[in-house]
């Protein structure tokens, strides 16, 4: 037996790994499964791998790609009689190695250095979309083929283009409803890397839907990446408590925080879950976590608005429009019936379900980062699910899964447009 | 440890992304759903093709290496546990329904398809391949056929083998040879597929499966009833099929695990109950509906606690809270002993109820769940392997259980099979000649005893058959 103290994180959630029976119903589930067919990749053989770890019989690094082999979809959570969480273990012990071993090289610099200085990350990003310019050729619309700084998400993937703007360079701080309007809340904004950087277009929809429909909403410039590649990803939970404790103080003063991305609502809801080490953290973050609202459920269950607020832009009216339920929206938020809710209400468009909307479609950041090929398999069947609707348009609610379905779809020649539920409003 | 020089063949044979040889692989492959069996093997291979799986058996023979076929790992004997190393042949990749053929009522699959995959493509056409292990979401087709697995429907419907038309099977030389075929009335020979269904990978790997479907069912209705205690609940269900309702399901869970179904019964009667009974009546929609008001009116005979489900919704809570007991019991103790003995119906309450005065007298732990209504059992004895005197009491106490079973006409394993963990009681459960047989037909189909070594028959062999035999290196 290793010492404990090689493995604090994991020591924490004990209780998950030994709720574990093997009973082997996590199986069908297990996207990474789906695929590979191995022991090594399902639920059941990452927590066997982990109990080996702390048993001493194998070692943090004959474990580490094993674990790294998983999108913490939480799909077998959800069929697991037991309950146990398997995310958790696997978050746990990748933060054990990367206690005990590092980080390798491109992710200490990227994670460590780039991720929570906000403004440095941009310009980075700014840099590396001249050089993609220059060098590489434009393919359909905005779609480009993207490499260098992001060869690492890359490797041949159809990216859309980093935005000429960024979000935080085009909305003020604090943006009221128009004149006439009457402010019902004053909300604030947290915008995520993605809707930032890559697309502002729907930060900008959402703080004029969010206005004029009575909400003032502030965009606090002491925001910053929401830290779910640092912490959850690569493990990293020291930087990751840095950006935590970054975002808790920017939102201090705001009742509620509206996202528009189910991987950083997720991952900031569970700061407490992993990050939270001191007694005022664990206040801090459980506050936090309790102000945290997916647009669609703050439209939903907060505004209750009427099926009349969500006018459809006019190039998507008539349309058949299917959605793609994110991992961490149904699953992490238990976001579920409010954008379907939205997408049924509304007569300008034809609404049809997807068969298997809530399986994980392989994007799972770093995950799809270090295993593309692997990660392209699994976004195959949801590209198959998304090609049975007949649908012409996708809409989600995770930029993260929008990436995933935009390079699935051109993989396959496919026509639908991919966006964010809200960009379907005017 | 086998020679790297096999580990670089098998490479060859099937390709370097189908073999697996790294520690924390082997480790992966070293348990099954068992927490008393553990052994890793030198080297995994996941062939894609029959012509592979023939390829490796027969370079497996020539060098003596022990094969361990392998689906889901999710049995419950030990049975793909590599208790002797060697190369674990796991089918998962062997996974193409090649054929649901809706006019002739058959389906062609290979051994890795997962049934619950099967079952969603079945459903689809509006069929219905009856078995049902409650470990459908991981088990395999391949592993259904080798432990002829059987679940609650098989009441009504029977198990595995009443469904295997043909089978095409790899023997431990390599040959690959077609059993059976495409029709359900086939007189050609010995039965040789019903050989190898509950064959448990002794015998050769199952490469494909021809079986038998059924129309699925136009409607289903779940009654469920709680008793006092065990006997009224059996009574009940004998005097259900006494009354000329088969149902298809009868399942039944005691106390011990009734925390899975808090919410969904009220708290007043599980507290006050012993047993849950769940049954489930299926067919055209009229006949359901006449036999559940039989069903409830038998029932209400013994019980004031009963209750239909509206719809398959609510069916679908109480049936996912029975398949919750292997998982909701395993965490009541460190290890349990899981039992599967089958005794006749009416001998169900004096099996219990003998069973329970044993417990008693080894101070042990004692929890009951299965499929009544076949008079399939899993009595669990819990306990802690890390406490070798309880461990041992424990141990005392199945035997006594499994004395009661046999003594009562029933048999030592309803559908679990032998593998590692029931083969010291084989010989008290079969007639001596009948093993006989048994060793003789394994001699003719694998000579060399390369298939699954170590498993159903105690061996009077060198390595000591351990529980606590741990060897994750190999
Ligand atoms: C929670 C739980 C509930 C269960 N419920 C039931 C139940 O209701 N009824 C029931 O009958 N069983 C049940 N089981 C036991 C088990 O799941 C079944 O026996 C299942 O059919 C095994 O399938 P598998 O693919 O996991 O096989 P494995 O566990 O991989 O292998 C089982 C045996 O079959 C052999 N084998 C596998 N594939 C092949 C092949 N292609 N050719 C030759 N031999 C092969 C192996 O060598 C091994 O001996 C349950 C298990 C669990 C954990
Ligand atoms: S479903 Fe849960 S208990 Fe069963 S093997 Fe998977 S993780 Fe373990
Ligand atoms: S979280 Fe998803 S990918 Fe990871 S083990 Fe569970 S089901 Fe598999």
């Amino acid at each position: 037996m290793k010492s404990n103290t090689d493995f604090q994180q994991i020591e924490r959630f004990k209780e998950d790994l030994d709720r574990c029976t093997k009973c082997g119903f996590c199986m069908a589930s297990c996207p990474v499964y789906r695929e590979e067919r191995t022991e090594g990749s399902v639920a059941r053989g990452k927590i066997m791998l982990v109990r080996a770890l702390l048993d001493g019989e194998i070692t943090a690094d004959e474990m580490a790609e094993q674990l790294d082999r998983c999108t913490l979809c939480l799909a077998c959570t959800e069929n697991c009689p037991a309950g146990t969480r398997v995310p958790s273990v696997v978050a746990a012990a990748r933060a054990d190695k990367v206690r005990l071993k590092g980080l390798s090289f491109p992710y200490r610099l990227v994670y460590r250095w780039l991720l929570p200085r906000r403004r440095m990350f941009g310009y980075t990003l700014r840099l590396a979309s001249w050089f993609q310019g220059i060098f590489l050729p434009r393919t359909e619309g905005t779609i480009r083929h993207l490499s260098f700084f992001l060869s690492a998400l890359g490797k041949g993937r159809h990216i859309p283009q980093i935005a000429p703007r960024f979000l935080r360079q085009t909305v003020p701080e604090v943006n009221k409803p128009p004149a006439g309007v009457a402010v019902k809340y004053t909300v604030g904004y947290f915008t995520g890397c993605m809707t930032d950087f890559v697309f502002p277009e729907l930060g900008e929809k959402i703080v004029s839907f969010l206005n004029r429909n009575g909400v003032a909403v502030v965009v606090p410039r002491g925001q910053g990446c929401c830290g779910a590649p640092v912490f959850l990803g690569a493990g990293d939970f020291a930087t990751g408590r840095r950006m935590a404790d970054a975002n808790v103080k920017a939102f201090k003063e705001l009742d509620y925080i509206i996202t528009d991305c189910a991987t950083c609502a997720s991952a900031m809801k569970d700061y407490v879950r992993f990050l939270a080490d001191t007694d005022e953290r664990k206040r801090d973050y459980a506050a936090y976590a309790g102000r945290i609202k997916d647009i669609t459920e703050f439209l939903v269950d907060v505004l209750k608005l009427p099926p009349s607020a969500y006018r459809v832009a006019p190039e998507y009216r008539g349309k058949t429009v299917t959605w793609h339920e994110p991992c961490h929206l149904g699953r992490y938020l238990g976001v579920r019936e409010q954008p379907r809710q939205i997408l049924k209400s509304i007569p300008d468009i034809k609404y049809v379900e997807m068969p298997d909307a809530a399986r994980c479609c392989g994007m799972a950041g770093t995950f799809s980062i270090n295993f593309y090929e692997l990660s392209k398999k699994i976004a195959d069947k949801k590209v198959a699910s998304i090609a049975a609707t007949g649908a012409g348009i996708v809409v989600t609610g995770c930029p993260g899964c929008e990436l995933q379905l935009i390079d699935g779809t051109r993989r396959h020649n496919m026509p639908q447009k991919v966006m964010h539920i809200m960009e379907l409003f005017e | 440890m086998i020679d790297s020089n096999i580990i670089d063949r098998l490479r060859r044979i099937a390709g370097n992304e189908n073999v697996l040889a790294a520690r924390e692989d082997l480790l992966a492959y070293s348990y099954d759903a068992t927490n008393t069996w553990k052994h890793a093997p030198d080297v995994v291979v996941l062939p894609v093709n029959v012509a592979q799986v023939s390829e490796i058996l027969r370079l497996a023979s020539e060098n003596r290496v022990p094969v361990t076929p392998r689906g889901g790992g999710t049995n419950v004997s030990g049975g793909s546990v590599p208790i002797k190393g060697g190369i674990v042949l796991c089918t998962t990749r062997l996974d193409r329904i090649i054929e649901i053929n809706r006019a002739n009522l058959h389906a062609v699959v290979e051994p890795g398809v997962v049934l619950q995959d099967f079952n969603t493509a079945l459903a689809r056409q509006g069929l219905f391949f009856p078995p049902d292990p409650q470990s459908f979401a991981g088990c395999t087709m391949g592993g259904v056929v080798a432990e002829n697995s059987g679940g609650p429907s098989c009441l009504k419907y029977g198990v595995t083998r009443q469904y295997v038309l043909g089978l095409e099977v790899v023997l431990a030389d390599g040959t690959v040879v077609k059993l059976g075929g495409l029709t359900p009335k086939n007189r050609t020979g010995y039965e040789l597929a019903m050989l190898f269904t509950g064959s448990e990978g002794t015998l050769g790997v199952i490469s494909r499966i021809i079986l038998r479907l059924l129309p699925a069912p136009k409607a289903s209705r779940t009654i469920v009833a709680a008793f006092d205690d065990v006997a009224t609940a059996g009574e009940t269900v004998s005097s259900i099929i006494a009354g000329s309702v088969l149902p298809s399901k009868v399942e039944f869970v005691d106390n011990w695990t009734f925390e899975k179904f808090r919410g969904l019964l009220p708290d007043e009667t599980l507290d006050s109950s012993q047993v849950i009974l769940l049954i489930q009546v299926d067919g055209l929609p009229e006949t359901v509906e006449a036999e559940t008001q039989l069903v409830e009116a038998t029932c209400q005979q013994n019980t004031p606690w009963i209750k239909v489900a509206v719809d398959s919704t609510e069916a679908e809570r109480y049936w996912q809270a029975r398949r919750a007991h292997f998982s909701d019991i395993s965490s009541r103790a460190h290890t349990i002993v899981n039992e599967d003995v089958s005794v006749p119906r009416d001998k169900i309450a004096e099996f219990i109820r003998l069973s329970q005065e044993s417990a008693r007298r080894h101070d042990v732990p004692i929890s009951f769940a299965g499929h009544v209504g076949d008079g399939n059992f899993h009595p669990v004895v819990l306990t802690d392997n890390r406490d070798r005197e309880h461990y041992q009491r424990a141990l005392m106490c199945v035997d006594e259980i499994i004395e009661t079973a046999l003594s009562l006409g029933g048999v030592l394993s309803g559908e679990h099979g032998i593998g590692l963990e029931k083969q010291r009681f084989l010989k008290k459960a079969l007639d001596p000649a009948a093993i006989n047989i048994m060793k003789k037909i394994k001699d003719v189909l694998d000579p060399l005893h390369i298939l699954n070594p170590g498993k159903i028959w105690e061996e009077d062999s060198k390595i000591p058959l351990n529980p606590f035999r741990v060897n994750p290196s190999g």
